[in-house]
């Protein structure tokens, strides 16, 4: 049963991405469509210029009850009407939304591509907002809030947030009960009216769909769709500084945290030379660090680390849930990786590896219609072109060790980077000492 | 009056082949980006799993990555992210899978890593006891350090079945984990890791003459050994209605699943209920949705499943309908039970309309095309359900009848299942009480 040698593999071939169609719409919105795969779907993604950073202090989570009232349907449907239509065509509706924007999306037959298109602009520009429904959804935001409370990985994250961007839009990720109690519909409908119209509208298409007949149907609805108000301008201030931001969890069987710091952003020259980077360190399943505290010493299952791309709040985090025992001993691992990185550049072999992990990862995404949108949403919002997708490989595979030990050295400083943990105090407390100030 | 068939529908090119160490071959190629999933589907999971041994199955897939006669511990995993690709295996009820999806060019080195696992693992008992304590953080951040966290899976197939490998829990007990060793790993190797109890699966960018060359050249000599036993996993047919409760100690507000169990995989009953499933639960259209979440205020969102490990088509029966819905204090669970049986009691007495039906087929049609089309791991949904029929059905090429099955239901036929299945005896209701102050 002797195993034949192992195949060496051919270099990757010139890859192409598929062609986008870009296209100008009325009142200033956009097009772009992107006609790939074989399986006869069409994703549909309304991107409107309007986020959680347009809400007001005291306001966290309207922008969520406005995505549920946009359930409730439009002017010419009521929310069953809405539904059914959309359920016809083999869609539903989801409403994302990310500090900047709000995405009105579905995934539909593509026969009914254009008729689905319309159905979002008409959501988009006519939401119905029934004054009757707003206590059952304020209800329903009550009891989310109360089950995210519930959840460490979500406290961990708020805490998180909060040590990076303190009391600015970024850090408020967690509303009070009182605050869901002074949400109306009318500031729902104002909220809406104030943020969304045509000049920030983008429409994405990836999938399969007759692109005339979208375009068409895409005209047509947004005809006389007023351009609505710019985007307010965005000044986030970060903070960057060792500190402990423990949230006690009496008898939680693990510690859940996030480690971590603000970092570039996508637009910036070494952005992608930082992706390889993250990659290499923990980002990756042979990487780094999960190779240390997970397939050498078992503290965890699923330790990760990510870049988390906002405007001006950029963070890198390492994130993992570990036995509670080990608590202190998995921080000193993480730090100690991200340390020796720092010390000395990765092996030409090492990164050569994951240099082609990340082209590989890029390649395999720009075949998925979902994720081609997520990279179209990806450029919008850090204010990139087609230059960034077209340019990626070639920049991937250019990265040199000496470059991922500077930006290590620039970028993961260890002394700045803050840890929120949710954890049993009374245990984990010995073991932290040694990492920084402890805070409440 | 059964419906015609969409030019929509999932509709692939399906090409199989056994090798003659009984090792089945499934290819089907979509040349429509340079990405390939190669995925090998073993048939034991965690329904199949030996009495005692409870978790075993999820612990084997695990160490099915920790070294093979070439490959020392990660070094799988590391070709493959040396080469482009991504990679990954779970463990259902049925079955375990291992797959990668990697740039077209990688396609031979897939095959022969796989081939290489197919021949056993080679494991030390450090290794052993590095993956029991990973998998022991995967129950821990999964189930037990989480809210809801074996609600509904654990708890309700805990309770509404009464055969063992249907009912018992398939993370496994700690104290089953602690005792496995390096003698049971061999075991469960040569039991259920023979090439005649498996499917090799290839999807995307290929040349399925070619293919065929390089897994003949790469599997065909691993020796054939018998396929095991199928276990007995079939259920008694449930004659009064039960309800059980439990306390969470980490969750802050009640909750209530309600399951019947399904009719047998392949008939046209079991298609009628993934029609029912579309039409009582699926999406804001939903009659349950309707009722609970938009009349009622009840819940703000109805969940719904045919599998708790994943969909209808990827799954041997026995499996459940279930219904889920998080509450508030003030609502009484029976009062959710009870308006649900308002909704369903119609199903039982009247025929259904040809419009809603229509619409839980486009529905049905749709969720299948998006099941084809995996975003996270392109290729690997299609590759899913070719083994699934592959190994549950004995044919991968059913997946391209699946439009026809649902489009042979009639309003009679949805009619006479929802009289057996939505039965008041055929229902298990579970209510989870909160054990956590809010």
């Amino acid at each position: 049963m002797s195993l034949p040698p192992r195949p060496t593999v051919p270099p990757l071939a010139t890859f192409v991405l598929p062609p986008r169609r870009v296209e100008t719409l009325p009142g200033g919105a956009r097009a772009t469509l992107i006609d790939v795969g074989t399986v006869p779907l069409a994703g549909i993604r309304l991107v409107l210029g309007s986020g959680s950073v347009d809400l007001s202090p005291d306001a966290t989570w309207l922008d969520r009850f406005v995505f549920d009232y946009l359930r409730e349907g439009t002017e010419q449907r009521d929310a069953a009407a809405f539904a059914a239509a959309l359920a016809a065509m083999g869609g539903r509706l989801e409403v994302d939304s990310d500090e900047q924007t709000t995405t009105l999306q579905t995934e539909v037959l593509s026969e009914h591509a254009p008729a689905a298109v319309a159905l979002l602009v008409e959501l988009a520009r006519t939401p119905r907002f029934p004054q009757d429904a707003a206590e059952r959804l304020l209800t329903d935001l009550h009891r989310s809030l109360d089950m995210a409370t519930a959840q460490p990985s979500w406290l961990a994250h708020t805490a998180m947030r909060k040590a990076l961007f303190g009391d600015q839009p970024y850090g408020r990720v967690m509303p009070t009960s009182e605050m869901l109690d002074s949400f109306t519909t009318a500031r729902a409908a104002e909220f809406w009216a104030r943020t969304t119209g045509a000049g920030r509208a983008h429409l994405l298409l990836a999938g399969r769909f007759a692109a005339d007949a979208v375009l068409e149907a895409a005209q047509r609805s947004m005809d006389g769709w007023a351009p609505g108000p710019e985007a307010a301008p965005l000044v986030v201030t970060t903070r960057a500084e060792r500190a402990i931001h423990l949230i006690d969890r009496p008898g939680s069987e693990q510690s859940t945290f996030q480690l971590g710091l603000p970092v570039i952003d996508p637009g910036h020259k070494d952005y992608v030379a930082l992706e390889v980077t993250n990659a290499l360190l923990g980002g990756a399943f042979a990487s780094r660090i999960t190779m240390n505290i997970r397939e050498d010493k078992g503290y965890t299952y699923s330790p990760r680390s990510v870049i988390s791309t906002r405007p001006q709040g950029t963070y890198w985090a390492e994130v993992a849930d570990v036995t509670t025992a080990v608590t202190g001993a998995s921080l000193r691992e993480i730090f100690g990786e991200i340390d020796r990185l720092r010390g000395e550049a990765p092996p030409e072999e090492e990164l050569t590896g994951v240099r082609n992990y990340v082209a590989g990862s890029f390649v395999i995404r720009q075949s998925s219609p979902a994720a081609l949108l997520d990279h179209l949403e990806f450029l919008d919002r850090h204010g990139l072109d087609a230059s960034y997708s077209a340019t990626y490989l070639e920049r991937v595979q250019a990265v040199t060790p000496a470059e991922v030990q500077r930006l290590t050295v620039e970028h993961l400083r260890p002394e700045a980077m803050a840890v929120a943990m949710v954890a049993d105090r009374a245990v984990v407390e010995p073991q932290l000492a040694e990492f920084g100030p402890i805070l409440a | 009056m059964a419906a015609s068939i969409s030019p929509f529908a999932l509709q692939v090119s399906v090409e199989r082949h056994r090798l003659a160490n009984g090792l089945r071959v499934v290819l089907s190629p979509d040349r429509s980006a340079p990405v390939v999933c190669v995925a090998v589907y073993y048939h034991v999971g965690m329904r199949l799993e030996p009495q005692g041994r409870t978790g075993f199955a999820h612990l084997f897939e695990h160490l099915m990555f920790q070294g093979s006669p070439s490959l020392a511990k990660m070094e799988l995993v590391r070709l493959v992210q040396q080469n482009g690709g991504t990679l990954n295996g779970s463990t259902r009820y049925d079955f375990t899978n291992y797959f990668e999806v990697m740039p077209s060019t990688a396609l031979e080195l897939a095959l022969w890593m796989e081939a290489d696992r197919m021949r056993g693992p080679v494991i030390t008992q450090a290794e052993l006891d590095n993956q029991r304590d990973v998998v022991k953080n995967e129950i821990r951040v999964n189930v037990l350090n989480q809210p809801y966290g074996s609600f509904p899976w654990i708890d309700m197939q805990e309770r509404a079945y009464s055969n063992w490998h249907n009912s018992h829990n398939g993370y496994g007990d700690m104290a089953d984990l602690d005792a496995a060793s390096l003698a049971d790993v061999q075991a469960f190797f040569d039991t259920y890791y023979s090439p005649a109890n498996a499917v090799l699966v290839v999807v995307g960018d290929i040349e399925p003459s070619e293919t065929l060359v390089l897994a003949r050249k790469y599997f065909e000599e691993i020796p054939a050994t018998p396929a095991p036993a199928a276990p007995d996993i079939s259920e008694p047919r449930q004659t009064e209605a039960r309800r059980f409760s439990r306390t969470d100690p980490l969750a802050n507000r009640p909750a209530l699943a309600v399951s019947y169990h399904l009719p047998e995989r392949g008939t046209p009953q079991f298609y009628a209920m993934g029609l029912i499933h579309q039409l009582l639960a699926a999406g804001d259209d939903s009659l349950l949705h309707h009722e609970l979440v938009t009349r009622r205020g009840y819940t703000g969102e109805v969940d719904a499943s045919l599998n708790f490990l994943g969909h209808m088509h990827n799954a041997q029966t026995p499996l459940l309908w279930t219904v889920v819905a998080v509450h508030d204090d003030e609502v009484a669970a029976d009062a959710i039970v009870e308006a649900m049986e308002g909704v369903i009691a119609p199903l039982r007495e009247t025929l259904v309309d040809a419009e809603t039906l229509e619409r839980a087929r486009t529905k049905a049609r749709a969720s299948l095309l998006r099941t084809a089309g995996d975003s996270v791991y392109p290729r690997f949904g299609l590759a899913d359900l070719l083994a699934a029929f592959e190994l549950l059905e004995g044919d991968a090429s059913h997946v391209n009848e699946i439009d026809a099955r649902f489009a042979a239901i009639t309003p009679e036929i949805v009619l006479e299942t929802a009289r057996e299945v939505l039965r008041p005896t055929n229902r298990n209701v579970l209510v989870l009480e909160a054990g956590a102050a809010s």
